[in-house]
């Protein structure tokens, strides 16, 4: 008896186990490449993983760039939800692998000291990808490709204080609270806005970039302001999005009574914008694979680069500066 | 008439306060004056002029708290049976990523809408029978083949969308999240009647009975003729079933799937809320009203910290803080050292008196 009971526990682990690896196969893509081919340079790249529009196009990119045919084995390591552990022991096993380049987009902004460290000793350069890292060591990396958040959200302060001249009141939606990218969105808006004292802030609410998160958190600070909030700033599309249903379902007008402002310039958002709906988008641009591949190349000849390089975005200000970019968005 | 009715009334809450979800009920209170002292009129609601429904907090609040009441009272059948589903918040996300990559390349038609919820109540089901196999047949703990499920699941949204956050638009699937009947939102009333169809099969049936007995002791239940793989099976379908339509109700309210976000740690939502109504995680007794109040005061509290402004790095801290000091008040140990101190209390200035 406890030997068939022995074998039906088995049999179900090991479908459990093949169900699992199936899974694992689906969502893992192009980590499988092997390595064997010494010619290629082996690339590894320690993603962030599903999060949204943005980092889809950018990783895509990345992806599409360092091919076999471009000369490079990339292995590609999306983090298990958002989680920075996962992204540590992939960046610790590329270490041990030995790779020829780290390339790194962190989920979270502190931590990496060691794992960095270990890079440096193991001699493998380090490039980050978007995300920066806290304390900002440049020591400890090569350089960082990014578009420049600050400067990204000081041209959305800049829309603000231009489209009321007379001040207003804003609410922020920000991202988790310790990324990088919301600390450095933050301070952007902060050096325009701080300087005027017809801005009054309202509030900041983490939404997590979500939608679902976005509306909920922003349809309670409309009641608790009686709705006299006039500009949202939204630190990245997806909650401008939740932003606006809020809205809405105040029985207020998008674009007329609260005017919200994000930051990616996502298609999604490019098309609220076309609609009316949100007010202005300042595009983050993730299309920067050629940069970074050009710097991997300079690097791997020994050549010096920057320690942080500024990847040029667009700002759309107009329902008609969106329609007219929307054919042609890639993300 | 008053004469008659006052004891009754005390006798009630006197009944009330003995219950485990008192002090969970006192916590919500608590928390809504909190928001009165900030602002009057929190508790008010009115009747949009534009559209005829409620507007208010407390309206936001019963919404909020909609799809946090359905994993509660599923996760308060498992956990009676002395088992735990961790798989909640993942079967959410599958529920939403299969409705929304349905009504995606759909039309916008009723007709949709309800195929894409069966859809979503469907692979929620089985993916609650796969739970169900693994726990009941296969004789895995239930902690850890839940786990497997809540990994798996969310890697299967991942493919469903294909990595990406997907939206839709068909008015009556929003409707479900977003619309009112009678003034009062759609979620609340589909999930207490939901909730109330469940408690009404449980109690007024032997079920309840039989899942409490599996929960306190599987051998004696099976001596009794229990048939536990039965309802092993039933209560983690139910459990996933129940997830799948809070999955539906999260992306309905946006109409879009987030594959990362959507249900991310509701599982720890729908403990806590069981925890907070009373039902014990070592299994064999359950109380679906406690899971409710536990739902409401976990959307309250969410409610709260936004309303209050609470700055996004505390939020946790005080969501904790709340929750610990409300474990402690239901602890039995810590209302039993109050009371010693109490009663000690007396001595106390007498020893005081006596240097003086």
């Amino acid at each position: 008896m406890s030997a068939t009971r022995r074998f039906t526990q088995v049999l179900g682990l090991a479908a459990a186990g093949a169900l699992a690896f199936g899974l694992a196969g689906c969502s893992g893509g192009a980590s499988a490449a092997g390595g064997g081919d010494d010619e290629l340079t082996t690339v590894g790249f320690v993603a962030v993983g599903p999060e949204g529009a943005w980092r889809e196009a950018n990783e895509a990119n990345i992806q599409d760039t360092f091919t076999k045919e471009a000369g490079f084995d990339l292995k590609y390591a999306p983090a298990t939800n958002l989680d920075q552990k996962s992204q540590i022991d992939a960046f610790t096993s590329f270490v041990d692998e030995g790779v020829d380049v780290i390339l790194l987009s962190a989920t979270e902004g502190s931590g990496w000291e060691d794992s960095l460290e270990r890079a440096q000793e193991a001699e493998i350069p380090v490039i980050l990808i978007d995300r920066g890292i806290e304390p900002d060591d440049t020591d400890l990396y090569v350089t960082r490709i990014a578009p420049d958040n600050n400067e990204v959200s000081q041209g959305v302060a800049d829309w603000a204080v231009g489209a009321f001249p007379d001040g207003a009141n804003y609410f922020v939606l920000e991202g988790p609270a310790g990324v990088s990218v919301v600390n450095e969105r933050n301070e952007g808006w902060d050096e325009v806005i701080g300087s005027e004292p017809s801005f009054v802030k309202v509030g900041a609410q983490t939404a997590n970039w979500s939608t679902e998160e976005a509306k909920s958190v922003f349809e309670t600070v409309l009641k608790s302001n009686n709705n006299d909030i006039q500009v949202v700033f939204a630190q990245n599309d997806e909650m401008g999005l939740g932003a606006i249903q809020a809205v809405e379902e105040a029985g207020l007008v998008p674009g007329v009574d609260v005017k919200i402002a994000t930051i990616d310039g996502t298609k999604a958002a490019l098309e609220a914008l076309a609609d009316n709906k949100l007010s202005f988008v300042a595009e983050y641009n993730p299309l920067f694979g050629e940069t970074a591949l050009d710097v991997v190349n300079k690097v791997l000849d020994g050549e010096s680069v920057d320690s942080y390089i500024i990847v040029p975005s667009e700002t759309f200000d107009s329902p008609e500066a969106a329609a007219e970019a929307l054919p042609d968005r890639k993300f | 008439m008053m004469s008659d009715t006052t004891p009754s009334i005390g006798r009630w809450f006197a009944e009330l306060a003995r219950r485990q979800y008192f002090w969970g009920i006192v916590a919500i209170v608590v928390l809504l004056l909190i928001n009165v002292l900030k602002d009057p009129t929190y508790l008010s609601i009115s009747v949009s002029p534009t559209t005829g429904n409620l507007v208010g907090n407390l309206i936001d609040i019963l919404r909020a708290a909609a799809p946090i009441m359905l994993i509660a009272v599923g996760m308060c059948l498992v956990v009676a049976t002395g088992g735990i589903d961790l798989s909640v918040g993942s079967v959410m996300v599958v529920s939403g990523a299969v409705s929304m990559e349905f009504l995606h390349s759909a039309s916008g038609s009723v007709g949709d809408a309800f195929l894409a919820f069966g859809l979503a109540v469907l692979i929620s089901a089985v993916l609650g029978t796969v739970n169900g196999v693994l726990v009941a047949v296969v004789g895995l703990q239930p902690f850890i083949s839940t786990l497997f499920i809540m990994l798996a699941g969310r890697g299967l949204a991942k493919v469903i969308t294909g990595g990406q956050n997907t939206a839709a638009t068909n008015d009556s699937f929003r409707w479900l999240a977003n619309g009112y009947v009678f003034g009062i939102p759609v979620v609340f009333i589909l999930a207490l009647l939901v909730v109330i169809a469940v408690g009404v099969l449980v109690r007024r049936s032997a079920l309840g009975l039989m899942i409490e007995a599996i929960g306190m002791d599987p051998k004696a239940a099976r001596l009794a003729g229990v048939n536990r793989r039965g309802l092993l099976f039933t209560v983690y379908i139910f459990s996933a079933v129940l997830a799948g339509i809070a999955g539906v109700f999260g992306t309905a309210s946006v109409m879009t799937v987030d594959v990362s976000r959507t249900g991310y740690q509701l599982e720890l939502d729908a403990i806590l809320a069981v925890v907070i109504g009373g039902t014990s995680l070592a299994g064999g007794k359950f109380n679906i009203t406690g899971a409710v109040v536990g739902a409401l005061l976990i959307a309250t509290l969410d409610k709260t910290v936004v309303f209050l402004g609470v700055s996004s790095s505390a939020t946790p801290a005080f969501k904790a803080i709340v929750i610990v000091v409300l474990c402690l008040l239901q602890s039995e140990r810590v209302r039993q050292v109050f009371r010693q101190r109490r009663a000690s209390r007396p001595h106390t200035p007498q020893k005081e008196v006596i240097p003086a």
